[in-house]
This record gives structure tokens, C-alpha cells and sequence, in this order.
């Protein structure tokens, strides 16, 4: 799966064993947005037993945040599963907005390895 | 008041983008790459501009889902953006339903007496809950603007119909 990024809503790839979303997001309309993606998530996360995500976000808005908080705990579920999940949340150094957000998430996720990565 | 006045008033306030009418997301997409455009160029301060950012989206769409006064997939309201030495200053008005008053005041006012850190706590508690009753979005518009801001005021206005004014300023 692979959606290039718009004004609204950041770029993102899904392959077999890894996710990576890079942009701005606040969509027109949140549930067009994240329901495929969460969908297509659940579905790679099935069959595998390692999988690695790589966020680098400037910008989202509080109604993209409940689509971050599902993502990340259908991650977390995945590594409760016994699966080896790896998470990069990727801000840049003066961002501090998205440095919180990222420390934000990070507080619930225990089973997966999930790192803050400045760049 | 005429037009010559209604200029000097918008630029003595340092007002750089003034949007009066309809707000849907359509309009939105429209003029978010604009006014993204005009705050980085008037700050390089990224932390800063993003901000400034953030709280005109939180705004916009409050106006989009809440305001009263309802046309197609929009709400009609008012949404000003501000630049002066202090810093900037993000303002929205909209015609509302005098039954939310109460509440609204209560969930602002206890907002505005909270730190950063519980602001913090709210935000996460909330996204944890779920949104509140007759939320259309994630109940999280309020604390994100009171996160991102340095401070901010309401006011309920009769005029003579009900406004509701939430001006936000964003300072480094």
C-alpha cells in the first residue's frame, strides 16, 4: 500500500514487515484516512513475527491524535503476542511539539520496542 | 464604519489573514496551505510557526463542526490571525446554541487555570476516554489549543445573536 502525501495527510508505505508515514497530517475526513491504513496494518501484522514502523511527523491535528493512539495500540498488541515490534518516532531537534507528542505515545507502549529518534 | 477604517482596524491588530463565512473542510484545505505559507514566512521559528499552526486548524474546525449557524457541510464564523511585536495571536467567532454556554464556560475555565503537565494529563486522559458526549471530533480541540498557546481568553458575546470569541496568543 502506498499513498503520497497531500497538504493534508502524510505519505505512507506499507510493505510486508514494515510502515513508514512521513508528513503533515490532518485529514478532511479521519476515518477515510485511517480506517485502510489500520486495516491494511492488522492484515501484515497477521502472518508476521517482526515488524518495524518509522513515523516522522511535523504536524497533526488533535482529531488525527485518537487515529495515532489506536495505531500504536494495535502495535502494542502485536508485541503482547509475542511478536517483535519496533517502533521509530522520528522529530526534529527543534521541534519540541512533536518531540511531546512522541514521549506522549511512548508512555503506553511496554512490549514494543519503541524509540525517539532526533534528527 | 467605513472601508479605509475597516483597513486601518485590521492593520493596527497586525492582522495577516482574516476569513469570514462559510468553513467547510473543503474551504479549509483551500486556504491551510496559504496561511501555513504566510506564518513560516513571517517566523523561522518552526516550534513556533507550528503552533501558530495547529491552533488555526483546531480553530477553523471548531467553527466547521460547532458553529451555529450551519450551511451544506459547514458552520459560518470568523477566523483572524494577528502578527505584532508580542508575538501572534489566533482568533475565532462563531454563532452559537445559548444551551452549551454553561458548560463550555466551566470546561474553559478550568482549562485555562491548568499547568502544562496537566494539560499534558488531560490531553492523554481524554484520548484514553474517548471523546465526550456530542464531541464530533476527539474532544481534544480545547486542551490542544490550551497546550499550544502561551495563553488564551473567551468571551460569550449578544450581538444580537449568541457569538462565541476564543482568542489565543502563541508568544516565543
Amino acid at each position: 500500500m502506498h499513498l503520497e502525501a497531500t497538504n493534508r495527510t502524510p505519505e505512507v508505505s506499507i510493505s510486508e514487515s514494515s510502515l513508514e508515514m512521513k508528513g503533515e497530517c490532518y485529514p478532511e475526513d479521519i476515518s477515510a484516512f485511517s480506517e485502510p491504513i489500520l486495516e491494511s496494518l492488522e492484515e501484515k501484522l497477521e502472518p508476521c513475527d517482526s515488524f518495524s514502523v518509522s513515523l516522522e511527523l511535523r504536524y497533526f491535528n488533535s482529531s488525527s491524535a485518537k487515529f495515532f493512539f489506536d495505531f500504536f495500540e494495535v502495535l502494542e498488541q502485536a508485541a503482547e503476542d509475542g511478536k517483535s515490534i519496533s517502533i521509530e518516532w522520528r522529530y526534529r531537534s527543534s521541534d519540541n511539539s512533536m518531540k511531546e507528542a512522541g514521549e506522549d505515545f511512548e508512555e503506553d507502549m511496554e512490549k514494543a520496542d519503541y524509540k525517539l529518534v532526533e534528527i | 464604519m467605513d472601508s479605509h477604517d475597516f483597513h486601518k482596524l485590521l492593520l493596527s491588530r497586525g492582522t495577516f489573514f482574516c476569513y469570514s463565512g462559510l468553513l467547510s473542510e473543503e474551504v479549509l484545505t483551500a486556504i491551510s496551505s496559504i496561511v501555513r505559507e504566510q506564518v513560516t514566512d513571517i517566523d523561522h521559528d518552526e516550534d513556533l510557526t507550528t503552533r501558530v499552526f495547529g491552533i488555526f486548524i483546531e480553530q477553523a474546525q471548531n467553527i466547521i463542526r460547532y458553529s451555529e449557524e450551519r450551511l451544506a457541510e459547514g458552520g459560518i464564523g470568523t477566523v483572524a490571525i494577528g502578527h505584532t511585536n508580542e508575538g501572534f495571536v489566533v482568533e475565532a467567532i462563531n454563532p452559537m446554541n445559548s444551551d452549551n454556554v454553561l458548560t463550555l464556560k466551566e470546561n474553559l475555565n478550568e482549562l485555562q487555570q491548568m499547568q502544562p503537565k496537566d494539560l499534558r494529563k488531560a490531553y492523554k486522559q481524554r484520548l484514553r476516554e474517548g471523546p465526550p458526549e456530542g464531541s464530533k471530533g476527539a474532544g481534544l480541540g480545547f486542551i490542544d489549543i490550551a497546550r499550544k498557546s502561551s495563553k488564551f481568553e473567551f468571551d460569550f458575546v449578544e450581538s444580537p445573536e449568541l457569538l462565541f470569541v476564543l482568542k489565543a496568543w502563541i508568544v516565543p
